[in-house]
């Protein structure tokens, strides 16, 4: 009669060298930057934003707080003495706000790439001058000129951040980090679509400090003159 | 004849021959005139690029140049190490150099033009290599060859075995004299090359460049000799000036400016080649002259002990690049100004100037905005200098909106979230060209349905859009 199997600890079993768990993300060689939200650094693998490989954040509407998300990190890297890059830009960034939230001016340029908004991030990335560079490209922007910056960000400790539109989310892309972002109701939601490590099973959602108040709506006019005139006028008729 | 190249050579051409002769033997030849003060040009311009081995360079025309380099072993590593960085300079430059190291000025000299590419550590060493060179070797008048020859002296060395007093009075004191000092027990004194207080090198080109990357080269070389100059006298230049003299008599100048000055040569060649992609050559190109505009002198900033040097080329070196192909406009750093309209509350200025910059702390308070309550400050990081939010980025210009009957609508109805911030400044403005003018404005901060944030304003011609809490 063949002996009965002696039972085995489960957790010796896991502590064993040639046993990889698929529930853990991934621990980055360089160092990561930490975002300043704690529920996000404990999503992202490295604990924060990585450096040296491009990061993408997927939006379709403007103004639900993606700049103000990485904004503890932009100003983490420019008080070290850092410079940050904004490769064609769609708005005019106005230099109170950047100054009021901890970017050094000085040390902020704003290339108005125009076309070569691609050569120009190669560029910035490849000079390992800069700290982070944040670019707006076009959006024919394919899986090669995206594997061309991916190479030439790696090697430097650079933040390199490039922001697409959602419907580019289903593309491949190189980059090892992709979230998109969304509105909802107590936030900001992000969805991580790509990471090292486990996939993200559902959104996060994070609370942004936002301007005004949130908690009650104040009753202001609201209709301008022209437009309370020609109502006015309307309802004569 | 006196030089020919190697398919010249192979034809049959020879220097000393005629120019008939030579035409015949080869009737496809090339023929170009020697113009000698351009090659005294040439060589100052390769003595200027000398300069960063050695401050004591002399010219021995016609085509010498003496570089003591004796002061300089240390700094360099070693005399194998400077004869490196001469030869691969040269071979950068497309010349062909014959070369030679000696303890003596003479003694080297007269080595290199016979021919010997060897360094020579010792007067001994030197002394029994100049023993092997042939009396025609030295520039002496034709006929002390021949008399040497008559005497049955061929070789320099054997000039030392016959009684000196004998030999003065059969060839004359100069050959004499400068054999004691080629061997080093006569003062050999040579006059040093002044290296010019302002730079100014001029190249004629061979031929007529049409295009403008061919500029390049001839610009390479002239931009070796400028660096070299900047460190013989210890400056950094920080705008240079390249004129390029057509072939009608006309004249164009390209500007060559560094965001910060520098002696480095390979960023001003970067900077060249990235305007000479972009320029178009109406008249073909006859000569150039580079000269140096702005020169400063070189601060003496030590070195820390331990750190490496970061590789890669830094931020301002990739911003001039980037400016090169973009345009002098594209590339710009913000600064604040002290006004109220938004759109002059930013202004644009190159990377690196120092213009003074109105920071957080005297940027002026509002007086008309609402005093913001003690929990909304710590909330966001910008309710510290004015009294409302301002978003981070604005629109280029004011976009308006739609209005219906609850009010302006954008991308779904807005609501409004805190008491209208009224603006009213710039009647200085009003009237004048590209100037904002009179503004009078209420702005408001207001959300859509989407989850979007922005900064709308009310005017007398109705709601706009003008920012975005991003």
């Amino acid at each position: 009669m063949s002996p009965a199997p002696s039972p085995v600890v489960l957790a010796e079993v896991l502590a064993r060298g040639d046993v990889w768990r698929g529930d853990t993300l991934a621990s980055l060689p360089a160092a990561t930057i930490p975002s300043g939200h704690a529920e996000l650094d404990a999503e992202l693998p490295g604990g924060g934003w990585p450096r040296g490989n491009l990061t993408e954040i997927l939006v379709d509407r403007n103004g639900l707080g993606e700049m103000t998300l990485l904004l503890p990190a932009l100003a983490r890297l420019s008080q070290a003495g850092g410079w940050l890059a904004l490769v064609a830009p769609p708005w005019r960034p106005q230099a109170p706000a950047w100054a009021a939230a901890g970017v050094a001016l000085e040390r902020l340029v704003v290339v108005q790439a125009g076309r070569q908004a691609a050569w120009c991030c190669e560029q910035l990335l490849a000079s390992g001058g800069f700290a982070g560079v944040l670019a707006w490209p076009d959006a024919g922007l394919d899986a090669r000129a995206l594997r061309r910056l991916q190479v030439a960000a790696e090697q430097r400790p650079v933040f390199a951040c490039l922001w697409r539109s959602t419907a580019t989310a289903g593309s491949p892309s190189p980059a090892p980090l992709r979230i998109a972002l969304a509105a909802s109701a107590g936030g900001l939601a992000l969805r991580i679509i790509k990471r090292r490590g486990r996939p993200a099973a559902r959104p996060l959602i994070l609370s942004i400090p936002r301007p005004g108040r949130t908690s009650r709506v104040v009753a202001g006019p609201a209709l301008s003159p022209v437009a309370a005139r020609s109502a006015a006028l309307a309802a004569l008729a | 004849m006196w030089a020919c190249d190697r398919a010249a050579v192979a034809a049959g051409v020879g220097a000393g021959q005629k120019l008939s002769t030579a035409l015949g033997l080869q009737p496809g030849l090339a023929v170009f005139e020697r113009d000698e003060s351009l090659e005294g040009r040439t060589l100052e311009n390769l003595a200027c690029w000398a300069g960063r081995f050695t401050p004591n360079v002399s010219l021995a025309p016609p085509a010498g140049l003496l570089l003591e380099i004796g002061g300089c072993l240390r700094l360099f590593g070693g005399a194998s190490a400077i004869v490196e960085a001469v030869l691969a300079g040269c071979a950068e430059q497309a010349y062909s150099v014959a070369w030679a190291a000696a303890p003596t000025a003479l003694g080297a000299r007269w080595l290199a033009q016979a021919g010997s590419g060897a360094l020579h550590p010792t007067l001994v060493t030197m002394q029994a290599a100049l023993a092997e060179l042939p009396c025609s070797v030295p520039d002496w008048p034709a006929e002390v060859p021949e008399r040497l020859a008559a005497f049955g002296l061929h070789r320099l060395g054997d000039l030392a075995t016959v009684p000196a007093a004998g030999l003065r009075r059969r060839i004359g004191n100069g050959p004499v004299d400068d054999l004691l000092r080629a061997s080093g027990e006569l003062h050999d004194l040579q006059m040093p090359f002044v290296f010019p207080e302002n730079f100014a090198g001029a190249l004629e080109l061979p031929a007529r460049v049409e295009h403008a990357e061919a500029l390049a080269f001839a610009g390479q070389r002239l931009l070796a000799a400028l660096s070299g100059w900047l460190h013989a006298r210890q400056l950094l230049a920080r705008a240079c000036t390249l004129h390029l003299a057509h072939d009608d008599g006309s004249h164009s100048a390209l500007p060559l400016r560094l965001a910060e000055a520098s002696a480095d040569e390979g960023r001003f060649l970067r900077l060249l080649r990235e305007h000479l992609a972009h320029l178009q050559l109406a008249v073909p190109v006859a000569a150039l002259r580079l000269a140096a505009d702005e020169v400063a002198a070189r601060p003496g900033a030590s070195i820390p002990l331990f750190d490496q040097p970061p590789a890669g080329e830094g931020a301002v070196a990739c911003l001039e690049r980037l400016r090169a192909r973009l345009g002098e406009s594209a590339v710009r750093t913000l600064g604040q100004h002290a006004d109220y309209r938004p759109e002059c509350a930013t202004r644009e200025r190159e990377v690196g100037a120092d213009l003074p910059t109105i920071g957080p702390s005297t940027a002026p308070r509002l007086a008309h905005g609402p005093r913001p309550r003690r929990g909304h400050v710590g909330k966001y990081p910008w309710g510290a200098t004015f009294g409302s939010a301002r978003p981070l980025w604005l629109l280029h210009a004011p976009q308006p909106l739609a209005e219906r009957a609850d009010g302006p609508h954008w991308h779904g109805p807005l609501q409004l979230l805190t008491r209208g911030e009224r603006l009213e400044s710039g009647w200085w403005d009003a009237g004048e060209a590209g100037a904002a003018g009179d503004l009078q404005r209420d702005y408001f901060v207001a959300r859509n349905p989407q989850g979007q944030w922005a900064w709308i304003f009310r005017d007398a011609a109705g709601w706009f859009l003008h920012g975005l809490f991003a």
